[in-house]
């Protein structure tokens, strides 16, 4: 063994540039893999590590403010509680702390028990007054720490002791701020209560499994308790995770892709060094190593390679994307992996080592069949002349770039897997930068949403006709929109619009089957909705309105929405009111093409409203947007450097193979120019129909693919368009040229004489 | 010429005061065993290499200290190598082996005629279009002779061109370096084999890094 140890590291000294390009290849595919799984391990467990974490409740019921005596005996005597918990939740409430203030707090006066939410820093509320917890994304926002001052309405400054975090909803800014007081310190500010009022239960079941019957029991007993809403644990899950799906379901698909480059660029690089070294390989059987040392032998030298380029690819990919799938944890108020994410890079590390050791060991063991010396007389190049023949029938290309085009076609399985590496790279570069712009598009243009309307006012639905005779305005009509439940699983919130007449007018999103809708006793659904209750044409949706009351429609029409996920109901304002008379209105404008918003703005005030802008999908969600687009452009590079490298890669093992070629050449007079032109016309020959063969593979391929995956959320136009096209062959071009030029310089820095030795 | 290969305590001298002065229309062979250093003599008339020490010059142009630019110039215009193993390249036919010099920026004008006229005259027009694995030795080295030949240079240096060649093709092959000279170009060529060199119009022996 200590032999085969010598021979390897002998080996690994003697080949420094070909061990270093080959160590550059496996950390990069390790760091390619590791950064996919760091997002997708991250962002797929989130939810369910930080709901663990936070000990968050199975169901939470929300319901009109109680006394605490009328609930409290209700709950408790459910079937297979296991726990429950009471608070009393109020919101807009003015908060100010670290230079910032929001008038949107929501506060949360929790009581004893258990409390569904993690502590990140500090300590839980004790007994002293004037102590706070407050949530993570507010910390972070303002600056707060354990130990900060926060001014509150009514409570005056108290002290924040701790930062929680809980996985139930989205962090601030994308939603309220939210603070955490004791009751006690609330019975401190304003007296005690005997029987003090809860507008929030929590309840953990003894078994999940049978959560739905816990669910129709307290239906069944909650008479009397008015506005009572339910969600659950799954719910929840649904909801943040799926806000995420595409995310994951992308990083796994470039999981799958990056192991499968990996494979490709690393097996065809230990195969050439082998196929150069079949000679020696024979010489050193024929002098007595048996096949096991001389397997044994470069399977150790891969492994000296492999295993400090796998440990360095993975770290490096893990660090690259730790810090933007981390803030985008953080706005899903999720917490990090941690040390959860050691096996799956443990996995990445294995899988990147192991790779290119069978790469390396396999064709050596295979060459062990043949006696000795027909490798040492090159078997293996007799069969490769054959090939060399048939390759001059190829359509002649002329000139020194026509010879480099013909050196990297000579090798057409090498050149294959360069293909498809460059090819899928350039395919997944390209839809990441798709997906990015779609992601602005969707984040800053309400119309990409279907809206067309501009202004929405705060008015009552007879001021419409006023509004509509401004100047400038096109139409004007009032709004209606509640958030309801699904009736059956209880877990998936909807928005439920409804139009007096054609809502079209006013939100268009697309019909992605059916037809619109007519009358009161009929909906269009968003996709989200459709996919989530296996909706169709024809489905009845049955909704659980604010009211208590259940509504019911015939599905007409699925539309493609990304508000709200696509769980939005479009319906008849007559058929909504009819059910909910109490639901929010507004007046929706829509304005004529070059109007003048000013004017309008002052007519509607005349009117006594102040217009507020129509937001885009996210509004305020521009955190999330921008850790999302962080991680695809983490991706991005990550892909683009792979591409780099397969380049160099691609032209380094063809100016080795064909270093006599390129001595015979110089010795003929070629200087370093020509030889320039030899490597671009080899680059070229990979470069153009691999740029060719991404553009189609994202345009016909995976951009359809990934559309379709995003169908629970819209119609997402995700093929490239020309400016990212002309983006990406721009950068292809610029990296085909420093391949070319760096390896031009390796070559041309040898000498002639050496370089003819071979 | 002084030359030395290695560095440290493994430097040792190839060449030590090597002078050699070739005639247009002059055919010299120079004699050695192998490892004496007439290949290397070869590599540093041809702008293959450098010399350590001395000054070379190829029909009134010098070679020493010029830029890797301008010698790569001057081997393209002025110098023509006919290597021991052939060295065509696999994926061009025989013809297009030949033509590779005339396409290389810089070449004299005329390449492709002169490339057609040197393949015909070899006689290898029948087998142009053959991949170098499909000929025979002989018909390799004419490609070989006719590549070093197509851009018309002044020195022609053939390193043990009859090397793999059994004795009818290596006559034919000193019967076509004596044509060269005739048509007024100076070719040297190093041998191991002595009746080889006997064919040459002055034959230098290498020996003790120095020619006799």
């Amino acid at each position: 063994m200590r032999g085969v140890w010598q021979e390897a590291l002998r080996g690994v000294a003697q080949r420094r540039g070909r061990t270093l390009l080959t160590a550059m290849g496996i950390a990069l595919a390790a760091a390619m893999l590791a950064t996919a799984v760091v997002v997708a391990y991250s962002l797929h467990t989130g939810f369910d590590r930080s709901a663990t974490r936070a000990d968050l409740p199975d169901v939470i019921a929300r319901f009109d403010e109680q006394p605490l005596s009328r609930v409290e005996p209700r709950i408790r005597a459910l079937p297979g509680l296991a726990a429950a918990s009471f608070r009393f939740e109020v919101t807009n409430i003015s908060i100010a702390g670290g230079g910032h203030s929001s008038r949107h707090a929501s506060v949360e006066v929790i009581g004893p028990g258990r409390r569904g939410f993690a502590i990140l820093a500090g300590r839980p509320l004790g007994a002293r007054n004037g102590e706070v917890l407050i949530e993570q994304g507010l910390a972070r926002s303002w600056g707060l720490h354990p130990g900060s001052t926060l001014h509150m309405q009514a409570l005056g400054a108290v002290r924040v002791v701790g930062i929680s975090e809980s996985p139930d909803n989205v962090a601030f800014p994308l939603a309220a701020p939210r603070v955490y007081v004791s009751r006690r310190s609330t019975e401190a500010r304003f007296g005690h209560e005997a029987d003090p009022d809860v507008n929030t239960a929590e309840l953990w079941v003894k078994d999940p499994g049978r959560l739905d019957e816990v669910l129709v029991q307290a239906r069944a007993t909650s008479y009397g308790i008015r506005g009572l809403r339910f969600v659950t644990r799954a719910g929840v899950k649904i909801l943040l995770d799926e806000a995420a799906g595409i995310v994951i379901a992308l990083l796994v698909a470039l999981s799958a892709i990056a192991l499968l480059t990996a494979s490709v660029m690393l097996a065809s690089s230990a195969r050439a060094e082998v196929q150069r070294r079949l000679a020696g390989i024979g010489l050193r059987r024929a002098l007595g190593a048996t096949r096991t040392h001389v397997t044994l032998a470069q399977a150790v030298e891969a492994l000296i390679v492999g295993v400090p380029a796998s440990a360095a690819g993975v770290l490096a990919g893990t660090l690259l994307a730790r810090g933007p799938t981390d803030r985008l944890l953080e706005v899903l108020n999720e917490i990090p992996p941690g040390s959860a994410l050691f096996w799956p890079l443990a996995a990445c590390f294995a899988l990147t080592t192991a790779i290119p050791l069978l790469a390396a060991a396999w064709p050596v063991w295979r060459s062990g069949s043949r006696p000795p010396i027909a490798l040492m007389t090159g078997l293996e190049l007799r069969a490769r002349r054959i090939k060399e023949g048939r390759s001059h029938r190829l359509p002649r290309r002329r000139g020194t770039f026509g010879l480099g085009s013909r050196l990297v076609t000579a090798r057409r399985v090498r050149l294959l897997s360069t293909l498809t590496v460059l090819g899928t790279s350039v395919a997944f570069i390209l839809l990441m930068l798709a997906l990015a712009s779609e992601l602005g598009e969707l984040a800053s243009n309400p119309a990409a949403l279907g809206k067309r309307y501009q202004l929405t006012a705060a008015l009552p639905a007879s001021s419409a006709p006023s509004v509509a005779a401004l100047a400038g305005v096109a139409a004007a009509a009032p709004r209606y929109e509640v958030q309801a439940l699904d009736s059956y699983s209880l877990g998936e919130t909807i928005d439920v619009i409804g139009y007096p007449g054609d809502h079209t007018v006013f939100e268009a999103p697309s019909l992605a089957s059916g037809r619109r809708l007519h009358g009161p006793h009929e909906t269009e659904v968003g996709l989200g909705l459709a996919e989530v209750l296996g909706l169709r044409v024809g489905s009845t949706l049955a909704a659980e309105l604010p009211s208590g009351r259940e509504a019911r429609f015939r599905v007409a029409g699925i539309v493609n929405s990304l508000q709200h996920d696509g769980r939005v109901a479009y319906v008849s304002a007559a058929g909504l009111l009819a059910d909910e008379p109490a639901a929010a209105e507004q007046i929706a404008i829509r304005l004529r093409p070059n109007a003048d918003r000013a004017a309008v703005t002052a007519g509607l005030q005349a009117l006594g409203a102040t217009p507020v802008k129509t937001s885009a999908a996210v509004g305020t969600g521009q955190t999330l947007i921008d850790a999302l687009t962080a991680i695809l452009r983490v991706v991005a590079i990550v892909n683009g450097l792979v591409c780099l490298y397969a380049l160099i890669q691609a032209l380094v093992l063809t100016a080795r193979e064909r270093r006599a070629t390129i001595g015979v050449l110089r010795a003929c007079g070629a200087g370093a120019g020509a030889v320039r032109v030899l490597l671009a016309g080899a680059a070229a020959t990979v470069v153009l129909p691999a740029a060719l063969a991404g553009v189609l593979l994202e345009r016909l391929v995976l951009g359809p693919a990934l559309a379709r995956l995003a169908a629970g959320y819209a119609s997402l136009p995700l093929g490239a368009g020309a400016s990212e096209i002309a983006i990406v062959l721009a950068g292809f071009a610029i990296f085909a040229a420093v391949a070319v030029i760096w390896v031009a310089r390796l070559s041309v820095a040898e000498t002639i004489v050496g370089a003819l030795r071979g | 010429m002084t030359k030395s290969v290695g560095t440290g305590r493994a430097a040792h001298r190839v060449l030590a005061g090597v002078d050699i002065e070739v005639e247009a229309g002059e055919l010299v062979a120079v004699l050695g065993r192998s490892g004496s250093g007439k290949s290397t003599l070869l590599h540093l008339l041809g702008a293959l290499d450098r010399p350590d020490g001395g000054e070379i010059t190829v029909g009134g142009e010098r070679l020493t200290g010029r830029s890797e630019r301008s010698l790569a110039r001057i081997r393209l215009r002025r110098i023509g190598f006919v290597f021991q193993s052939f060295q065509l390249v696999a994926e061009c036919s025989g013809e297009e082996n030949v033509l590779l010099p005339t396409r290389l920026p810089g070449a004299p004008r005329g390449g492709a005629a002169r490339a057609r006229e040197l393949i015909v005259k070899l006689g290898v027009d029948p087998v142009a279009e053959r991949s170098p694995h499909e000929l025979s030795g002989g018909e390799q080295q004419r490609f070989a002779i006719a590549r070093a030949l197509v851009n018309d240079p002044v020195l022609v240096l053939a390193d043990e061109p009859t090397g793999n060649l059994d004795t009818t093709a290596a006559g034919d092959v000193l019967r076509l370096l004596r044509d060269m000279t005739e048509r007024g170009r100076a070719v040297v060529m190093v041998t191991h084999e002595p009746e080889i060199a006997a064919a040459a119009d002055r034959v230098l022996e290498m020996a003790d890094c120095r020619l006799g």
